[in-house]
């Protein structure tokens, strides 16, 4: 070997992958063996950096979204027929939704059919067979995903009601709680549509 | 409550925990919230956003441990640590993170190159220079101890990615941290 090696023939000869030809220059030739050495001495570095711990306890956070996403999966009932009915009513949401108004609702009044809207893509969702169906492994953990955000949101809007906070805030979250149940519906009732987020 | 450690959950608390034990999860939350936060730590931009995977990360290990099957020592831990990673990865592709680092080509010597600059910088401050990406690999293969194939398939990208964005890390690290090298 002519030359000295790369970072990427270093890499290979320290994870036991490299060529023979590279792995003879960097026990022959002193400046390679020093950079390996190096890279020994930077990762020993790197996993003797200290350990960050959270600052807040989170437990609560979480108790509190695992609870309240076990009891929203217990609503669930199974019924074939809702397949269809879901479906209908998915689409006719989506088409017949009037376009927001150019003006902006009020934060209340906005809230209001937030929240309306978030309880009816809830029934969609409760009128689908969910537990029914087989689902493959993306979808499943695209639900998976989406049901832990939509928990997270939850404990939000409670703390949010709890602490009196803003009408904006309080609205902003029930924004994303629809976003993301909307995201849910079409992932159980289109599971091929669903792509990513 | 006390500190546990991982090695202090014993199988009933973990059997208790599949059950959907509140108490029994709290053990095994407070036995792994340091390890899941540090991962997360390390691969997200915030420490805002590492809370978030921790918070991410314990609701879906609450939701599925009753399907886990590990027995070997140390599965559970692997598993958790695995749930945390693949939840900080997906957050790093959620948010589009720009990767804006100047990207070193590996064409050359890995020893010391003309123009090289030793800032000579805190390892903890140029590991927060890195891109996401490649904090995460260098992260998650020099410390944690993936292989570049689990890497790659966590990340939704080829072996050759992960390679790439490892070698990309140290010849970064090297320069920031201003080595020098042998002659």
């Amino acid at each position: 070997m002519l030359r000295h090696c790369t970072i990427s023939e270093l890499l290979e000869v320290r994870d036991g992958e490299g060529t023979a030809t590279a792995r003879a220059h960097v026990e022959q030739c002193e400046a390679c063996g020093a950079e390996l050495d190096r890279l020994h001495q930077r990762v020993a570095a790197l996993r003797a950096l200290p350990r960050h711990s959270p600052p807040r306890d989170r437990w609560p956070a979480v108790r509190e979204a695992f609870v309240s996403a076990r009891r929203r999966r217990r609503w669930s009932y199974t019924s074939w027929a809702g397949l269809a009915a879901a479906a209908g009513l998915v689409l006719f949401v989506g088409v017949n939704t009037p376009p927001r108004p150019a003006v902006a609702a009020s934060a209340p009044e906005e809230i209001a059919s937030l929240v309306e809207e978030s309880q009816q893509l809830e029934r969609v969702l409760h009128s689908y067979n969910r537990q029914g169906r087989v689902v493959n492994g993306v979808t499943a953990a695209a639900i998976a995903e989406l049901e832990d955000r939509i928990a997270v949101v939850d404990v939000g809007i409670d703390r949010a009601q709890l602490q009196a906070a803003p009408h904006e805030a309080v609205a902003d979250l029930w924004r994303r709680r629809v976003t993301l149940m909307d995201r849910l519906v079409n992932t159980h009732v289109q599971p091929v549509t669903y792509v990513g987020y | 409550m006390a500190q546990v450690t991982a090695a202090a959950l014993d199988e009933l608390a973990i059997q208790r925990a599949k059950g959907g034990d509140l108490a029994a999860l709290e053990r095994v939350y407070r036995a792994y919230e340091g390890t899941v936060y540090g991962v997360a730590h390390r691969i997200c931009r915030t420490p805002e956003e590492a809370e978030e995977v921790l918070q991410e990360t314990f609701l879906e290990v609450c939701r599925s441990i009753k399907r886990f099957r590990g027995s070997a020592p140390g599965s559970l831990t692997a598993w958790i640590k695995r749930v945390a990673s693949s939840k900080a990865l997906i957050r790093i592709r959620r948010e589009k993170y720009r990767d804006t680092e100047v990207l070193e080509e590996d064409s050359g010597w890995a020893g010391r190159r003309d123009g090289d600059v030793g800032l000579r910088m805190d390892l903890e401050a140029a590991l927060a220079q890195l891109s996401e990406t490649s904090r995460a690999v260098v992260w998650l293969h020099d410390v944690e101890g993936y292989t570049h194939e689990e890497i790659a398939e966590q990340m939704g990208k080829t072996v050759s990615f992960s390679k790439s964005q490892l070698s990309r890390a140290h010849a970064r690290l090297r320069m920031m941290l201003g080595e020098e090298a042998g002659c």
